[in-house]
């Protein structure tokens, strides 16, 4: 078995993913980032912007050019307009459930919702085909989960950190970070007690299942809660001050630093929530003020890292929320669910950065020509993961089923080679 | 009696040669040979049936298999029905042009040119590659239906029986390979030897292989079922090969002759067992049986005291007597609630109305019932045939009602009403499809959903089928019937929620906010729509049920769930309870009853469910009757004959314990010892008790695989161990918290404050009686004592104990 940990620093993590591509037979080596913007982002307030339509379709905000000819986008992300060469923009998706809970699920599995199979979220997808090294968590959520792993079982959930980081405060990771009261020795002493008293089995360790995976877990679990990488992954104080401020000092600035650690150290998909998009009232202060410059901020500061470390090469990005918003701005200065047309950001890995695919209508009411289903930006994201998102599972449901059954790869997203 | 059973089984202990197909004797003396005699060399005189013969040849051939032509977008242009069965779309596929170049894929004039032909013989490209030889009797028999003009089947042929010889195959050591013979007796009375035509399969390939042509060859010791399809006909054949030991069979003979005669399901496992050449585990200790009955029959630890009292009670039947002990507390009643609202569904996030509240109010109907022993079939009529609006209640009063139970201030209470009309107001169950899906998964134990798109592969179930079945649940509604719209106006009037259209609109938080004030509030309600004529539905193959204009069609399936006949109702319910006990159902999974997946003791599975029936549907008999036998109340420890055997109850399988439980465990585990009886007995702070559906969705209840109940799967509560529940356990601050504040270590710290703490070694027996619920072994005294003798303090050095007891594999499973 594989230590990394125990071995210092005599293999290197790529080696240890090679080995362990080479053991996996559908690891590609890759990670992957979802960023969520819960509530459903108004597409035509950020990266889909409408400016000859009538005032009360194109709101408050004008376009800006970015550093890709021909591409424009919000004015409140000066960031990412100068780094535009590093993403691909898609518009015109749709779909249509316009209800936060079932768009949600739509979204993070790529499968319409259904009563008769519970689809899993990506993460427990590529948990399952892409482990992470022994003291390391192969899916993490920052804060609570955005979706489950359905059919494929608990053992696929993410670990949820709980809460999100918050700067110049301690942050604790559900599970992780040890109480105050235990020490590492203390931990490490109980945990030779428990295995010297744990006796009942000794000697039919390996005649029933579940002994051996109580056997499997707990002592992965031991790793990981020992582990030094794991708890530095975790540990935002050892970030510098300049990195503190290239990410923001925000709780989305946090999270997204959080993210790319988590990515660096080995775990191999992370998901970072930004909420508040839900903006029936009031859109265009809490887009303009607050919003969209944070996540300007973040998010490319997690592109500039990503790229710096030579990491955004293998690691797959998706930015996206659960549906748009309606093109008409509202009596509250508001905009309401929108499923008909949406937009999402993907970078990373194989993605041809630098482009926009799909177009919405003059009014971003739905797609100008043929649209993009969730399914088809779901089988997209997996293929960029290496993931083929036709592979399928005998789930206990009685019949195989397809990762993502109804998608297509968005055609010119990807670099296929 | 066992003798007689034995009778009725054909038992073919073969240790012959295998005998060649056309040596084979004729299985009756009016059966047609087979086809691949009547069609080995000149073509006969006889035109083959598309249904009997070409669609079955289809099949077997793996032409409408999903990867090939059964595929829902077909393959190179032609398109079979998944798993065949619809001949009209199956014969027009295949007599219709071909998709490329417009080629006919039949000739009847020059037959050998058909596509059909060529295609299966790689005469032309074929991506499914050859699939026949030329001249074989397959070619054959095409050949002759393509000349005889590819006649189609009309009404199809009702197949009355799948007749498999020998009934069961039971292999020696280094046995030959068995031929199975397959005869259809169609209703018409006639008979055909169809085993060319079948398509056969293993359920476990480690204990028998079956080729193409029905030829079972033993892999492995143990049993399991060859499955032969033909038609709509599925018939299982138990394969078994006794377990390879030392112990000689004299010895078992010996021992079975010293023993008392097994009575109940023990007569049909230790049946099962002496043909298997298995010995049975010992019967687990005192210990070990009160822990796990309490665990399994009312979702609790047992008190140290409890363990003390028990294990020196010297009556001879104590073990019967804390059975019914134990189905006398209301913490039975609260943990099968549980296990009630997961087969039904209930679920906070699926109601169509106020999902806490509707959840919670269901949990607690259910409850009630069990708490009552309500027989099983009368609480399912009480959902079955639930309504919103009591017998002869008005919707002013029915509003009235339903507010009442929201009210802050001295609540109704919504466990008295008779039915309990939730179960029908969840999303999943608008559409009539969907609707009979969940009906049929909640008390039948039944997969339709393959029906509602393909022939069913497994079992009888056709498309069909399912859509009469589903024609049942059309006109349940849930909205404003007519009469009551004008006084649910008013009520939203008053309560200010807005409505559009005619169906009413879900309570808002505000409005809900008044109903807790004491105000009326408008409900919506389940009630049924007529259709406008009498309807002659057929019922899931029991024949056809005629529906007046005005009568609710669940009353009809409700009569036929409850006849004694019934495949399903009962034994859905019996297979389901002994799934609880054990690590596995008799039917496994629990939910999954069709032919091709049998029981591993149906016999037993019959007298179970027959025996249920007879004792009134009486829950607490079928769990009595389960955990008195000694299949339940066996050790986990193996003797050199079953380690292997997971299939036949030898021993106790260890099972983790579930997620409502393991979280009250804790709990108690850690509490006070003045309050051992109240955080057991307090049901309104249990997780299997009131909280059961407010815990519902956090992260220790998704983590130990507490079941979200959002589709139709038993398998959606998750007993399997995972990393996360280690972290879990380990480290999770619910679990330091649990730990900190232990009332029994504040207890602790004051009697050693006070100088009256107790010795060592008593609090190490105390720690263990708590958490395992035994006695530790004199070695375990010693590691335990020596960690408390470096601990930063005595009560420090407990709660290191605690913890690291929590963590064993000892606690988290039932063994």
């Amino acid at each position: 078995m594989l230590r990394v940990g125990a071995l210092g620093t005599t293999i290197s993590l790529s080696q240890f993913l090679g080995a362990q591509a080479a053991q996996g037979q559908s690891d590609s080596g890759r990670s992957a980032i979802l960023v969520f913007l819960g509530g459903g982002p108004a597409h035509q307030d950020t990266f889909d912007l409408k400016p000859n339509a009538p005032v009360e379709y194109r709101g408050q905000f004008s376009p800006a050019r970015t550093s890709v000819p021909g591409v424009e986008i919000c004015e409140h992300l000066p960031r990412l307009a100068r780094r535009a060469d590093r993403y691909a923009i898609v518009r015109g998706i749709t779909h249509s459930l316009a209800d936060h809970g079932l768009g949600t699920r739509y979204l993070m599995t790529g499968n319409l919702p259904t009563p008769v199979v519970n689809y899993p979220m990506y993460g427990s997808i590529v948990s399952k085909e892409m482990p992470a090294p022994d003291d390391l968590p192969a899916f993490v959520s920052i804060d609570r989960p955005v979706e489950g792993p359905g059919y494929l079982g608990a053992e696929y959930g993410p670990l949820s950190t709980g809460e999100k980081p918050r700067f110049g405060q301690p942050f604790r990771v559900r599970g992780i970070t040890l109480d105050d009261t235990i020490s590492i020795g203390k931990y490490q002493r109980r945990t030779r007690l428990k295995d010297d008293i744990d006796s009942a089995f000794r000697g039919y360790e390996s005649l029933d299942d579940s002994v051996r995976g109580l056997d499997r877990f707990s002592e992965q679990a031991y790793r990981i809660i020992s582990s030094t990488r794991s708890r530095n992954a975790f540990d935002l104080t050892r970030e510098s001050d300049r990195e503190m401020d290239r990410f923001g000092r925000h709780e989305f600035g946090q999270s997204a630093l959080l993210a790319t650690r988590l990515i660096e150290a080995g775990v191999r998909f992370v998901t970072v929530l930004l909420e508040g998009w839900d903006t029936h009232q009031d859109n265009f202060n809490t887009l303009g003020r607050s919003l969209l410059p944070n996540f300007d901020q973040s998010f490319s500061a997690m592109l500039d890292r990503l790229d710096e470390s030579g990491r955004l090469a293998s690691t797959a990005v998706l930015v996206t929320g659960e549906f748009g918003r309606t093109p008409k701005v509202n009596a509250n200065a508001g905009r309401d669910h929108w499923a008909r047309a949406m937009c999402a950001l993907m970078a990373g890995s194989s993605v041809r950065a630098g482009q926009v695919v799909g177009a919405t209508d003059d009014k971003a009411q739905g797609p100008a020509h043929v649209g993009y289903s969730p399914d088809d930006l779901a089988a997209t994201f997996l293929t960029n993961i290496g993931i083929d998102p036709k592979m399928e599972y005998n789930a206990n449901v009685g019949r195989p089923i397809t990762v993502v059954r109804d998608g297509q790869v968005i055609p010119r997203v990807l670099d296929v080679s | 009696m066992p003798g007689s059973r034995q009778a009725c089984l054909t038992l073919a202990l073969i240790t012959g040669q295998l005998l060649a197909w056309n040596a084979l004797p004729a299985v009756a003396a009016d059966a047609l040979p087979p086809v691949s005699q009547r069609f080995a060399g000149e073509p006969p005189d006889e035109v083959p049936d598309f249904q009997r013969h070409v669609s079955p040849l289809l099949g077997r051939l793996g032409c409408n298999g999903r990867s090939c032509h059964g595929s829902f977008q077909g393959q190179g242009g032609l398109r079979l029905s998944l798993f065949g069965y619809d001949f009209e779309m199956d014969h027009e596929g295949l007599t219709a042009l071909s998709s490329a170049g417009g080629e006919r894929r039949l000739l009847s004039t020059r037959p050998a040119e058909s596509l059909v032909l060529r295609k299966p013989l790689l005469q032309v490209d074929h991506e499914g590659g050859q699939r026949f030889a030329a001249g074989s009797w397959e070619h054959q028999l095409l050949l002759s239906w393509i000349a005889a003009g590819a006649p189609g089947a009309g009404n199809p042929q009702v197949l009355a029986e799948l007749r498999v010889e020998p009934a069961e195959v039971l292999f020696s050591q280094g046995a030959s390979p068995v031929q199975l013979r397959v005869t259809a007796i169609w209703q018409t009375g006639n008979r055909e030897d169809v085993t060319p035509l079948c398509r056969f399969r293993s359920n476990d390939d480690s204990i028998a292989k079956v080729s193409a042509d029905g030829v079972v060859h033993s892999t492995g010791v143990g049993d399991s079922h060859v499955v032969v399809f033909y038609d709509n006909g599925v018939k299982a054949v138990p394969v078994l090969r006794p377990f390879e030991h030392r112990a000689s069979s004299e010895a078992m003979r010996f021992r079975s002759r010293a023993e008392e005669p097994p009575e109940g399901i023990d007569q049909f496992i230790e049946e099962k067992l002496a043909k298997l050449h298995l010995f049975p585990s010992e019967l687990c200790s005192d210990e070990e049986f009160l822990r796990r009955a309490s665990l399994d029959l009312a979702g609790t630890l047992p008190t140290p005291a409890e363990i003390r009292r028990f294990v020196s009670d010297g009556t001879g039947d104590k073990r019967r007597q804390k059975i019914d002990e134990l189905l006398d507390r209301p913490a039975y009643a609260a943990w099968w609630a549980n296990k009630l609202c997961d087969f039904t569904g209930c679920n906070p996030a699926q109601q169509a109305e106020l999902g806490q509240e509707t959840s919670v109010q269901w949990y607690m109907w259910m409850y009630q019932r069990l708490r009552d022993n309500v027989s099983y079939d009368e609480l399912a009529r009480r959902i079955v045939l639930a309504s919103s609006r009591e017998p002869g209640q008005s919707y002013n009063d029915y509003a009235q009602a339903m507010s009442s139970y929201l009210r802050e201030v001295s609540p109704a209470d919504f466990a008295q009403r008779e039915t309990m009309p939730h179960y029908w107001t969840r999303r999943g169950m608008q559409k009539p499809e969907e609707a009979s899906q969940a009906f049929a998964h909640s008390f039948l134990g039944i997969r339709l959903q393959c029906a509602q798109c393909h022939k069913h592969p497994f079992a009888p179930w056709t498309r069909q089928d399912f859509q009469n079945f589903s024609r049942f649940f059309q006109g349940m509604k849930f909205g404003v019937p007519g009469e009551s719209r004008q006084r649910y106006r008013e009520l939203a009037a008053e309560a200010g929620l807005s409505v559009r259209g005619d169906e009413g609109a879900p309570i808002s938080n505000e409005v809900l906010k008044q109903a807790r004030r004491g105000r009326t509030i408008p409900w919506r309600e389940l009630y049924f729509d007529p259709p406008a004529e009498t309807r002659s539905l057929d019922l899931l193959r029991s024949g056809p049920v005629s529906l007046g204009r005005s009568q609710d069609p669940r009353e009809p399936i409700m009569a036929w769930m409850r006849a004694p006949d019934n495949p399903w109702f009962a034994r859905a319910f019996v297979n389901r309870v002994w799934a609880a006990y054990f690590h596995r159902g008799l039917v496994e999974p629990p939910d999954d009853l069709n032919p091709a997946n049998p029981a591993s003791h149906p016999e037993l599975l019959d007298w179970l469910a027959t025996s249920f029936i007879e004792q009134g549907m009486d829950m607490k008999w079928l769990h009595r009757t389960i955990t008195s036998s000694h299949a339940y109340q066996r050790s986990w420890v193996p003797n050199e004959t079953n380690r292997e055997d997971r299939r036949n109850y030898s021993r106790m399988i260890p099972r983790r314990m579930p997620a409502e439980v393991i979280y009250d465990g804790v709990k108690q585990s850690l509490a006070a010892t003045e309050s051992d009886e109240e955080v057991r007995t307090d049901l309104s702070r249990r997780a299997i008790g009131h909280l059961s559906m407010r815990l519902a969705g956090t992260y220790a209840m998704q983590v130990f695989g507490k079941p979200d109940r959002a589709v139709n799967c038993d398998c959606e509560r998750v007993n399997q161990p995972s990393l996360l529940q280690a972290i879990f356990l380990q480290n999770d601050p619910l679990m330091d918290d649990r730990l900190n504040e232990s009332g029994w270590l504040r207890s602790l710290e004051q009697q050693r404050a006070a100088g009256t703490l107790p010795s060592g070694e008593s609090l190490i027996r105390e720690a263990w009686l708590r958490t395992l619920s035994r006695e530790p072994a004199p070695e375990e005294v010693i590691r335990a004592e020596k960690h408390l003798a470096e601990a930063e303090s005595p009560v420090e050095g407990v709660r290191d104990l605690l913890w690291a007891l929590l963590n064993t594999k000892e606690f988290v499973l039932i063994k």
